[in-house]
């Protein structure tokens, strides 16, 4: 659970929908092909990549003036450089001096609220003119703190601001930045959006925005595994998390705890081996043996496929307070289990720290079968150093 | 704010909202072998059972559930002192608000789910600094206090778990962290490092704990037992900047010792999500180094390696007096077994058996028949005079009404048939039910509700009429209003010495109105029974109204009926044993064959 950005044609549309004001734009992407039904023959266009890149502009992924002849041309041309998420919607005319910048985000204080007159894609340098203030979680006095701005002494402004405001609270947005923001007499223009939502909220907002908008800015393709656990994650009451960070590592990590598995990637990283480390990733929550079974699956599978020289496994992880150690391994001896011939001829050794509920059953069981099967590195239990498995580890490689 | 020497003097009642059972036993685990009298859950809002049943010692208990905080007797509402909410993160808002609203006496909780939408939680901080509670979490292991206080799953579920590590006497490290499992972790190597632990607190990975950790570190400044303070950060947010400036203010002067994870992240261009919501660094001052870096400046002893943190955790000062070991009494507790059945009325006590904690026979030399009924039937003992006299008189009015009711015909019948006693009896038994003999519950049902809902009589009559429903406890075949039935004057009686008697005005409040419709809508023998039986627990024996609602639900009210009646059906068994009556046979005139119109 965390922030996760959406796209912005989705940010838009709620937006929109709940101002009451038209929206045009079309988003194109693998399950939406492009409608030419849709485009207007005689307007211009505007064509940028929607996948919460940041300074989209200064990349060039922003395509403006585009003919309705040549739209399907500038989406190849994004498409090459490696997107597959776009929005294409009206080129609005408008003069610089109209570009304003809005901007709000979550604190703990309340709604931060960024404004300045002189918006545009080089707001950021002119902070002195950027002005700022926090509406209070307190409903009713948000309106009154608006007016600190002078801009907003304007009752149409204010109202739209109090509007955005109230969106914001309603589908618990996180962020939400307008850049350039237009007001002319006739209408509002959000020509730029970047927009971040609280994704434990999902269930609250009727489904104005789901998983299928979340932008990742990481366009990495995802490997099979990771998919596979990302699946995992949304169908369990435990959390499990697993990133490739090279794929041909030698230090394959199989780690339980938020905290305690960024200790052991640190470890790592501290003795000299990140560059080795070939993942990060982590199960917590206390977890059944079948899940934890199809997580280790994932993670050997990973293991098994690097092309490095010497591999080791590390199993780790702090002292649990309510994961059963016993049954979490049960469901790792059974993952290792399946590919035991194939772990011993790449010769690959398991060194094993944890503690937790039955802990004492969980490390012998663990201890008898790698001993068997004759993969033993290490195993330990909270007698040796959280830090100290790693330290084990790395000496085989 | 949270005051840990306060919590440490306070008496823990902790009601959790959900149920699981491995970490609400390890809170009793530890409550036992804290050597409480007495076990520091007290209820359990959840749907299901009436209770749960868990260990306190070798000994088996029943915590009760409800469904709602509504279904929670005052009584227990004003002892609750501590809450562990255990729903999940959608929920968290509603019920811990519902529970701060309606619990008088709660000076905080934690909150354990994850995935608790940001406005939540911060609705919930602005609640909790505004009533001056505590909320720890969300997403928190929770809160432990050596020999006092153990809220959540820290410190482990599982006996040896709470012995290894030394929960049980008080000692000078205050151990803080984001992170459940490094919380538990860092109390291990504590431990094992010859220190104890002060307090441990895990305020949660999410980003908006209510408990912030600077909350932590002061209440760690103000407890007078911490002498030093180990701190666990992860990357992302800026709280440790907040904590460097206490420092840097002087507000907190006791020794610190951190180390902040998340090193690695400083190899990637775009860090990886690590497990914690909030772990993702968005600025300089928000990696681990820049968080290092400001606390080193501050003063505290930061740890540039989880070695070198363990090292700075060795030099503190050895925990200096001999603890006593619980790990013997935690041995003794492994072969525990969970009961067949659970009984809170009687057994046997050094031999002896026993009924309501007292000795049989002391027991039944002291009291009458009817006090002995009432006091089983309920469960504890009877208080007053007064529902003594009445449950006597009762049990004698209901023995018998003849043979012609169901239940006597039945009994009667079966006797004839050449069956015996216990036989013939059970089928008089099987009768009673809704329509004969059942209706005392149902009728206890009714004026339960009416006072509950404050409704009018009026009201209440509507609404049964508007769904053409009997009510039971109103209506005789006999007698009317302009002949009254001479039992129900009597059972009346019973209800003019009591002062509020709710019950009964209620029930005669409606019987006035159904009366004037119709003259055999009276208040009939089972009505007022149930009245003044209701009227006499509440004010003589100070049931509470959530209480009466439970006897509704587990058929008290029919007990009395059940029990006086088998006396006449015991009877009428006897009398056709005596008469030697031949099978019984319906002659045929008195059979009709019913015709249905099939049109």
């Amino acid at each position: 659970m965390a922030r996760k950005k959406i796209s912005e044609y989705r940010a838009k549309q709620i937006l929109t929908k709940a101002l009451e004001l038209p929206y045009e734009g079309v988003c194109v992407d693998a399950d939406h092909l492009l409608q030419h039904e849709s485009i207007d023959s005689n307007k211009l266009y505007v064509v940028k990549v929607d996948e919460g890149v940041k300074k989209r502009m200064k990349q060039g992924l922003v395509l403006l003036k585009q003919t309705a002849k040549e739209i399907p041309q500038a989406i190849v041309s994004l498409q090459q450089k490696g997107y597959t998420h776009f929005i294409i919607e009206q080129f609005i005319p408008h003069e610089k001096t109209e570009e304003k910048y809005l901007s709000l985000s979550l604190t703990r204080e309340g709604i931060v609220v960024l404004y300045s007159d002189k918006g545009g894609i080089d707001v950021e340098e002119k902070q002195e003119t950027i002005k700022k203030i926090v509406i209070s979680n307190d409903k009713e006095k948000s309106r009154s703190d608006l007016s600190s701005i002078a801009w907003f002494r304007d009752d149409k402004r204010k109202e739209i601001a109090a509007k955005l405001i109230e969106i914001f609270n309603k589908y618990h947005f996180t962020l939400l930045e307008i850049n350039p923001l237009v007001i002319t007499k006739d209408s509002i223009y959000f020509l730029d959006i970047a927009a971040e939502v609280d994704n434990a909220a999902e269930f609250f907002v009727d489904a104005a925005w789901k998983d299928e908008d979340y932008r990742e800015s990481d366009r990495r393709t995802k490997t099979e595994e990771e998919e596979a656990i990302e699946k995992l994650s949304q169908k369990s009451q435990a959390s499990f998390k697993l990133e490739v960070l090279n794929a041909d590592g030698s230090v394959f990590m199989l780690l339980s705890g938020g905290g305690a598995s960024i200790v052991l990637a640190d470890e790592v990283y501290n003795v000299g081996h990140g560059k080795e480390l070939a993942n990060y990733g982590e199960y917590s929550g206390n977890p059944n043996a079948e899940e934890v079974y199809l997580y280790t699956k994932n993670l050997i599978s990973l293991l098994l496929k690097s092309k490095a020289q010497k591999k080791v496994l590390i199993i780790a992880g702090g002292v649990a307070n309510f994961t059963d150690v016993r049954l979490t391994f049960a469901g790792i001896i059974k993952a290792l289990d399946a590919e035991k011939d194939a772990l011993r001829d790449q010769n690959i050794k398991v060194f094993v720290r944890r503690g937790g509920p039955h802990q004492k059953e969980g490390l012998a069981n663990m201890q008898n079968f790698l001993q068997k099967e004759a993969l033993l590195g290490n195993v330990s239990g909270p007698e040796m150093p959280l830090q100290e498995i790693v330290t084990l580890a790395l000496k085989t490689i | 704010m949270i005051d840990i020497e306060r919590l440490r003097e306070k008496e823990a009642r902790v009601i959790t909202i959900g149920s699981y059972p491995a970490i609400i036993q390890s809170i009793l685990d530890f409550d036992y072998l804290a050597k409480k009298a007495q076990p520091s859950v007290i209820a359990i809002i959840a749907t299901g059972r009436n209770n749960e049943r868990y260990f306190f010692g070798k000994k088996e208990i029943l915590i009760p559930v409800y469904a709602t905080t509504g279904a929670i007797p005052t009584k227990k509402k004003e002892q609750c002192t501590f809450f562990l909410n255990l729903s999940s993160g959608r929920r968290v808002l509603h019920s811990t608000q519902d529970l701060l609203d309606t619990f008088p006496n709660i000076a905080g909780g934690v909150i354990f789910a994850e995935g608790v939408p940001e406005t939540h939680a911060l609705t919930l901080y602005n609640k909790a600094v505004k009533n001056k509670q505590f909320i720890v979490g969300p997403s928190s292991i929770g809160l432990l206090i050596p020999g006092c206080l153990k809220l959540g799953a820290i410190g482990g579920v599982d006996m040896p778990q709470l012995t290894d590590a030394k929960l049980f006497s008080s000692g000078s490290v205050a151990v803080l962290s984001a992170s459940g499992g490094m919380t538990n972790e860092i109390i291990t190597t504590v431990v094992q490092l010859g220190k104890r632990v002060s307090f441990a607190l895990s305020f949660g990975g999410e980003r908006y704990p209510v408990t912030t950790p600077k909350d932590a570190f002061l209440a760690a400044e103000n407890d007078p037992q911490t002498e030093a303070i180990v701190y666990f950060g992860e990357l992302g947010g800026t709280d440790e900047h907040a904590i460097a400036a206490l420092l840097c203010e002087k507000k907190i002067t006791k020794k610190v010792i951190c180390y902040i994870a998340g090193a690695i992240a400083e190899m990637f261009e775009t860090p990886p999500q690590f497990g914690h919501a909030k772990a993702l660094a968005a600025t300089q001052e928000e990696t681990a180094a820049g968080k290092r870096k400001v606390l080193q400046a501050a003063g505290a002893d930061v740890a540039s390696s989880y070695t070198e943190f363990i090292d700075l955790i060795t030099a503190l000062p050895n925990a200096s007096e001999e603890l006593e070991n619980v790990a013997d009494v935690a041995h003794g507790l492994r072969e525990r077994q969970k009961s067949l059945i659970s009984t809170s009325i009687s057994g046997d006590k050094d031999g002896q058996p026993h009924l309501l904690n007292e000795d049989l026979l002391t027991f039944t030399n002291n009291n009458s028949f009817a006090t002995v009924v009432a006091s089983l039937f309920l469960g504890k003992k009877v208080k007053s005079k007064e529902l003594e006299l009445f449950v006597d008189f009762v049990l004698r009015l209901l023995v018998d009404h003849g043979p012609y009711v169901s239940g006597a015909m039945n009994t009667i019948i079966t006797a004839r048939a050449g069956r015996d006693l216990v036989s013939s009896l059970s089928a008089g038994l099987l009768t009673i039910g809704p329509r004969f003999g059942g209706a005392i519950n149902q009728a206890a049902e009714n004026w339960l509700r009416g006072v509950a809902d404050t409704k009018s009589p009026g009201a209440f009559v509507e609404e049964f009429a508007s769904k053409r429903k009997y009510i039971s406890g109103i209506g005789h075949k006999k007698y009317r209003v302009d002949l009254p039935d001479p039992r129900v004057v009597e059972i009346k009686k019973f209800a003019e010495k009591l002062s509020v008697k709710k019950y009964t005005t209620f029930a005669l409040g409606v019987e006035k109105i159904t009366a004037a419709k119709k003259g055999n809508l009276i208040l009939n023998v089972d009505g007022a029974i149930a009245a003044v039986l209701l009227d006499i627990l509440s004010e003589k024996e100070k049931i509470d109204e959530q209480e009466l609602q439970r006897l509704t639900e587990i058929e008290f009210f029919n007990a009395f009926f059940v029990l006086s009646r088998s006396v006449g059906f015991i009877s009428h068994f006897l009398d056709q044993k005596r008469l030697d009556e031949g099978l019984f046979r319906l002659p045929d005139h008195l059979v009709t064959q019913a015709d249905f119109d099939e049109e």
